[in-house]
């Protein structure tokens, strides 16, 4: 499957690695087909790209690499649609966001994905997490103007 | 919008599988108990609203906008390593996304 992507350029997908979001995503319920692109110079850092509106991509990270104590707790009715039974069975992704100049990850509202049946949704994890984590950096160096 | 009155104890049905029922009622909050499927995932609504907006502000990321991520991935992981076990996951995925 070919994509034009405003991103990445035209890019080709084989159809068995699509994934089907049912019930798409919030605010985008009609991007219902995703493909998870990893980013050629950020390892940590993967691209859900829609598969339907090359405009649309989200970045999204596995968020233990940045939160390494994040354990999310995600009520069984929310795993159920994906048949999984198990949220180790699934791979779980956070959506990186941006507030000003800092990036964010959605971690009260993480990516669920059952990797065997190639489909996702997005959860509302319980307990009081964040929706823009902030990414500490440290302080860039003054830049000179051109 | 459908108004109906309700008393407490009271429920209402939605399609085939919903029904709301009044848990309580104190004061000016309303207890609601909620029956649905499990496929169909109920949320107060404005969590529902906040995960939108997020997402479409989300969506307007650029590769440019995440460049400095591997760094902050890399020193993440190198806090934890310093204050003991993390529990990270054994074995790499040969996808993108790891750990």
């Amino acid at each position: 499957m070919r994509i034009n992507t405003t991103r990445f350029g035209r890019i080709d997908v084989d159809s068995v690695d699509v994934l089907t979001f049912p019930s798409g995503l919030p605010g985008l319920e009609d991007c219902r087909e995703w493909a998870l692109l990893a980013d050629s110079s950020n390892d940590a850092l993967g691209w859900l790209q829609s598969t339907t509106r090359g405009d649309i991509a989200l970045a999204v990270v596995s968020p233990r690499r940045f939160v390494p104590q994040y354990q999310v707790r995600i009520p069984r009715s929310e795993l159920t649609p994906l048949a999984i039974s198990d949220i180790r069975e699934a791979q779980v992704v956070v959506v990186v966001g941006q507030n000003g100049k800092t990036l964010t990850l959605n971690l009260k509202a993480p990516i669920v994905i059952n990797l065997e049946a190639r489909t996702g949704r997005q959860v509302v994890a319980s307990g009081e997490l964040s929706m823009q984590y902030e990414l500490l950096t440290e302080r860039p160096a003054l830049k000179k103007s051109a | 919008m459908l108004v109906l009155s309700r008393q407490r104890d009271e429920s209402i049905m939605i399609g085939d599988n919903i029904v709301v029922t009044i848990v309580d009622i104190r004061g000016d909050k309303v207890r609601l108990g909620i029956n649905a499927p499990f496929e169909i995932p109920v949320h107060r609504q404005e969590v529902y609203e906040a995960i939108q907006r997020e997402n479409l502000r989300a969506s307007r990321l650029e590769p440019s906008d995440t460049q400095g991520i591997n760094a902050i991935a890399g020193r993440s992981q190198a806090n934890a390593s310093k204050t003991g076990p993390t529990g990270q996951n054994g074995g790499q995925s040969s996808g993108p996304i790891s750990g």
